[in-house]
């Protein structure tokens, strides 16, 4: 049978069944919508990991002051730190390490003219910048000799920039952290959220040693609270993270056994455990697609055997006017696989729809991918002749005598 | 002389059915040439049907042999059967056996759908058929519009769009009132007379058999006479002289 001849065929096939044809598409339309948005969101939530990774700057450790909790990253405030700036000196000059950066962070109340702002106010050293892969908008970072001598001068996220100074340029201006007066010498580029949702361009950096000696005042002496330190190369990160750690237990003089006061973690672990999760959570995704997608195949398949039965005297009739089983069989298996297929093309802009909304909802930019729309139309194809096959075959070895007899 | 179009020898046909064996057709031995008309008469369950169901390639004999222009269709394979049914037969059945979703023209031309002819070539020769039954202005009506005679008269045309050499028909005129069976007959006789088709007819009424040239009864699936008919009108002069 010629192929425009099935076609018309089929097409005027779902459209006499309007009603029927709609609800054996339903199980496709679900499966191919739960495809697509699957495949986007996925994409999406993996880009979306990518960027906080590489956000977190590379071959990162942090060393974080205090017992080893499960909370994670959070640093316990209050207690009077354990790391010192010492400990830090000594982490510099392990094999391996690139460079290290302490950094002590306090929420401080920051005024600009009219208005005032609440941020964490970062001390730290000029490699900080370096090791968290950060640039400069605008500006400069600290040097050195600002290092040396405790300088009042400030590094400022977007984000304080925004609320101190609106659109005017902040450069150059003068900033009061705790009454003191500070000038911004430079502008963070910016970074976006991190992985518990926080703005990291709600910060302000500042010498730590003006942070230990102006601002958070003596009570602290010079402890800090973190320590980051940058590894020479992603294979170095596990010996680096097993020599700080002895290192600092040696300087601490922590015996064998004994809970250390400090942990060190590597955060590129954690991405990689976040982007393993979203990659679950993809798999999971695409499992229950599968099965809808099964799900709709049997519902494609349920109806067209009912059909095949309703079509009895007709498929007779064709048989009697010449029609080869391969025919009938052709022509089954065509209605399956355009039904197959409407469902899948309706599933994809159901899956579209859904994308949109899952994308307002969580802040991603997922896309439906030429290859993923590409992938549900193969995936209908075959599972419209898959479950097309077996119904069309009932109808094609029907005997000519008996289904002309049917009633 | 030609080969006979049909040619069935110690034909038989046997059901097997749960409660046993049942012989819908025995022994039977006839020879069609071409351009014979033939009238099938016979009581109810007597084996009509099954006989027109093996003439006509749709079933095979279990017994016996049949020939259709001199090939054995026996040892014909499924799709060798279905090509004679598309080419050579053409059937016309007491319910019309029209698809209700198709239009005449649609139905008319679905013998050629199978044959591969194109859309084109079918719709005229599709309407052509039509205007030779009378329906030049009903081609694109459904089945459910038109009436009995006209659904017949539909059939018929699908039957002969394929340049058919055979018609088969059982009980054409089953369902129809004496008028218009009497012009579904008279396009048979034209058929017949025009085309030299060869027309076999199951029917239960005398006068439709009358339009037959020669009449063939059936009683416990054999056929128990095969005689000429002498034409009504010609009796009747019999009669008059
Ligand atoms: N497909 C079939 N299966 C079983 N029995 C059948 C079948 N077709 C016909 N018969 C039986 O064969 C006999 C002849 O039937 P049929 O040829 O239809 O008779 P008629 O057309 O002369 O009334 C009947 O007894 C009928 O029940
Ligand atoms: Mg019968």
């Amino acid at each position: 049978m010629i192929y425009s001849e099935l076609l018309r065929e089929s097409g005027r096939s779902m459209r006499t069944n309007r009603m029927r044809t709609a609800l054996t598409m339903l199980g496709m339309m679900i499966g191919v919508a739960a495809v697509v948005a699957m495949l986007a969101v996925g994409n999406g939530a993996r880009a979306s990991v990518n960027a906080v990774i590489a956000s977190l700057g590379s071959n990162m450790l942090m060393v974080i002051s205090g017992a080893q909790t499960s909370g994670g990253l959070r640093v316990a405030s209050g207690a009077t730190p354990t790391l010192h700036l010492t400990d830090a000196d000594a982490i510099r000059s392990l094999p391996g390490v690139a460079a290290v950066a302490p950094a002590s962070p306090q929420a401080a109340q920051i005024v600009a003219g009219a208005n005032n702002w609440s941020t964490s106010v970062l001390g730290t050293t000029p490699d900080y910048l370096q090791i968290r892969d950060w640039p400069l908008a605008r500006g400069s970072n600290f040097s050195l000799s600002d290092m040396r001598s405790a300088a009042r001068v400030a590094v400022i996220g977007q984000t304080v920039a925004q609320n101190l100074f609106g659109g005017a340029e902040p450069v150059g201006q003068t900033i009061r952290i705790a009454r003191s007066p500070y000038q911004v010498i430079g502008l963070l580029a910016p970074k976006g959220q991190s992985f518990g949702g926080q703005d990291q361009d709600d910060t302000v950096l500042v010498p730590i040693s003006t942070a230990q000696r102006k601002l958070f005042g003596a009570q602290f002496g010079d402890t800090v609270r973190v320590i980051m330190v940058q590894a020479q190369g992603s294979e170095l990160l596990a010996p680096v993270q097993d020599e700080v750690a002895a290192l600092l237990r040696q300087r601490h003089h922590i015996a064998a056994g004994q809970d250390p006061d400090f942990s060190v973690r590597n955060l590129t672990e954690f991405a990689n455990a976040a982007a393993s999760t979203t990659r679950t959570m993809s798999l999971l995704l695409g499992l229950i697609a599968s099965i809808s997608l099964v799900v709709g195949g049997i519902g494609i398949m349920n109806i067209m055997l009912v059909s095949v039965t309703e079509r009895t005297r007709e498929v007779g009739l064709r048989m009697a006017v010449g029609a080869r089983p391969a025919d009938i069989l052709e022509q089954f298996l065509m209605e399956a696989v355009l039904v197959s297929l409407a469902g899948c093309l309706a599933g994809i802009l159901i899956g579209i729809a859904c994308v949109q909304v899952v994308n307002r909802l969580f802040a991603l930019h997922s896309l439906v991918t030429a290859g993923s729309m590409l992938l549900a139309v193969l995936v209908s194809l075959a599972v419209g002749t898959f479950f097309g096959f077996y119904p069309a075959r009932k109808a094609a070895r029907l005997e000519p005598i008996e289904a002309l007899r049917y009633q | 002389m030609a080969a006979p179009l049909i040619r069935t020898l110690h034909m038989g046909k046997r059901y097997a059915l749960p409660a046993g064996d049942l012989q819908a057709l025995v022994d039977v031995n006839i020879e069609v040439r071409e351009g014979e008309f033939i009238a099938i008469m016979g009581p109810s369950g007597s084996g009509k049907s099954t006989f027109m169901n093996v003439l006509g390639c749709l079933d095979v004999p279990s017994e016996g042999e049949y020939f259709l222009q001199g090939q054995a269709v026996a040892a014909m394979s499924v799709n060798q059967r279905a090509h004679l049914r598309n080419t050579l037969i053409g059937f016309v059945f007491q319910s019309y056996n029209l698809l209700p979703r198709l239009d005449a023209v649609e139905n008319v031309g679905l013998p050629l759908v199978y044959a591969g002819v194109g859309v084109r070539e079918r719709n005229r020769r599709c309407r052509e058929l039509l205007a030779q039954v009378g329906l030049e202005r009903y081609t694109t009506f459904l089945p459910p519009q038109l009436s009995g005679g006209q659904q017949q008269r539909v059939a018929i045309a699908r039957s002969l769009v394929n340049d058919a050499m055979l018609l088969l028909a059982d009980e054409p005129t089953g369902n129809l009132d004496s008028r218009t069976s009497e012009e579904i007959l008279a396009i048979f006789e034209r058929l017949n007379r025009e085309r030299r088709l060869t027309i076999v007819m199951v029917t239960h009424e005398a006068d439709v058999a009358q339009h037959a040239q020669r009449l063939v009864r059936f009683h416990d699936g054999r056929i128990v006479s095969d005689t000429p008919v002498a034409r009504a009108a010609a009796q009747r002069q019999a009669v008059a002289s």
